[in-house]
């Protein structure tokens, strides 16, 4: 990205314009997340049903953002690091609304949960999880605005760590559930739950993806480790015997 | 995404025309261009493109060596034309010519018919045994020039009587008449509306399978639609060559992002 003008200042104004949605969009999912997590741990209802409002706001910031984007696509043709950003911020738009959705999914399990016993320890694990890919989300978008792809880099592969949180909440679910058929319902919520936000770390490393193309022209390409899923491992969940 | 990385191979493969080495050009005390290194490929569309003052035309015009008729102007470095040095002595301009076309900014037809527009290349330079044979010709290079089925009943009308957009596929016509190997284009749209603007570059996109093309454009979205390579110049230097889809994705000069994004540069 270069620090020069370009001769059309009101290019210039439109394609900050549209990064600022794009920023103010990425707050607005940051607080969502975090609110959610802090409704489903204190069971605050109203909590929950604010972080269901405000993502009908995310959810319109994608539209104006989509349409800005078209309008610049339309009319200034954009170029290398130009046309960059503006695919860049199309794509990072849509990966926030889902995050955005995830969290909304969170706060409607939330009223559900609420009126079941609570499970130990668990909404404490998934607040922590959530708080991970909270800051991933945080540093990717830092990541954006600094242009800086080693930082997106470093984030693409802290995902591995909220996979594997997602692993051990899954085995601990499972557990509870056999230990006790009435805590069913409300860890299969919960389980929902952590599966949002484990999708929701792949949007953000998807972000990610889209920072180093934004920086550098290419898409990364290594592979990140993944997580195994132990959801998809015949021999995780054999009884044993002993 | 495959398909274009296989094309772009085929297009890496294919024969390379235009060869320069070291090419300087200078107008009495002023360098205008400075050590040009360029391969320009055969049946590829090629685009040069850069602010105005830069070079890019003196460069284009250096290829069929239009540069001889300034007085002040002097070429050093080496043109190879399929690897025969173009400035040899022995080198005819007028026969190079016939196989350097040339379509300039503003349509330029004779005043004459549309018919002698097209016959008149091939007239001097031999090229028809017989009227039906320079029939043919003019046939075919109006097929070519995408203009037969619109002029095909007035042949024997004046060319300048055709719209700016029919007179400038007339001259690419009339430069193709001449079976040349390679056509240079300098700014063929700028004088256009368009419509016939989007004519002549369906037009180049067709000519590529028969011929180098070689364009200089002002208008930086004609060259990423029309050509396979760009050349960006800047104060008489060759700052960055490559395939169109990367200099306009993803530029490696500075200089060359600045231009392309509309910054000052």
């Amino acid at each position: 990205m270069t620090d020069q003008h370009h001769i059309a200042s009101a290019f210039d104004r439109d394609l900050e314009a549209v990064q600022a949605s794009l920023m103010k969009m990425g707050g607005l999912v940051e607080d969502n997340i975090r609110q959610a997590a802090v409704a489903l741990k204190t069971r605050d209802l109203e909590m929950a049903d604010a972080v269901r409002r405000a993502d009908a706001d995310i959810d319109a910031l994608e539209e104006t953002i989509n349409m800005d984007c078209a309008r610049i696509l339309a009319l200034r043709q954009p170029a290398a690091s130009d046309l960059r950003t503006v695919l860049t911020v199309m794509k990072v738009a849509a990966n926030l609304e889902r995050i955005g959705d995830y969290a909304k999914n969170i706060a409607k399990r939330t009223a559900v949960l609420a009126q079941l016993q609570p499970i130990e320890g668990a909404s404490g694990a998934v607040k922590r999880m959530a708080k991970e890919v909270r800051h991933m989300l945080s540093d990717a978008l830092d990541a954006y605005i600094r242009r800086d792809a080693a930082l997106a880099n470093e984030v693409r592969h802290r995902d591995l760590e909220v996979d594997q949180m997602y692993n051990a909440l899954f085995r601990e679910f499972l557990t509870f559930m056999m230990e006790d058929p009435r805590n069913i319902t409300a860890c299969m919520h919960l389980h929902f739950i952590a599966k949002n936000i484990e999708r929701a770390g792949d949007h953000v490393t998807s972000v990610a993806d889209q920072v180093v193309y934004l920086a550098t022209g290419e898409l990364p390409e290594e592979d990140r480790p993944k997580g195994n899923s132990v959801a998809y491992d015949p021999d995780a969940f054999k009884e044993s015997d002993e | 995404m495959k398909d274009n990385m296989e094309g772009r191979k085929l297009v890496d493969q294919m024969d390379v025309k235009f060869q320069t080495r070291d090419v300087q050009v200078y107008y009495g005390d002023t360098h205008a261009i400075k050590d040009v290194n360029v391969d320009i490929l055969d049946k590829t569309v090629t685009a040069f493109i850069g602010p105005s003052g830069c070079g890019k035309s003196t460069f284009l015009r250096s290829l069929n060596r239009m540069n001889d008729t300034i007085p002040i102007a002097r070429v050093e470095g080496k043109i190879l034309l399929d690897g025969e040095d173009i400035y040899d002595p022995k080198v005819d301009p007028v026969q190079l010519r016939a196989k350097v076309g040339m379509v300039f900014q503003k349509p330029n037809p004779f005043p004459k018919s549309i018919y002698d527009n097209i016959a008149y290349g091939p007239r001097i330079h031999g090229l028809a045994r017989n009227k039906a044979e320079l029939d043919d010709i003019v046939e075919h290079s109006l097929r070519r020039g995408a203009l037969w089925d619109e002029v095909k009943d007035r042949l024997q009308e004046p060319g300048t009587g055709l719209s700016g957009g029919q007179q400038q596929r007339l001259c690419i016509a009339r430069a193709v008449a001449t079976e040349p190997e390679v056509l240079l284009m300098d700014e063929p749209c700028s004088a256009l509306d368009p419509i016939a603007t989007a004519q002549v570059e369906e037009l180049i996109d067709e000519l590529k399978q028969n011929f180098s093309v070689v364009i200089v454009t002002h208008s930086m979205q004609q060259a990423a639609r029309v050509s396979q390579k760009t050349a960006f110049f800047h104060l008489g230097n060759l700052v960055e060559y490559g395939d169109t889809d990367q200099i306009f994705t993803n530029p490696v000069d500075p200089r060359t992002e600045s231009y392309i994004t509309g910054r000052i540069g």
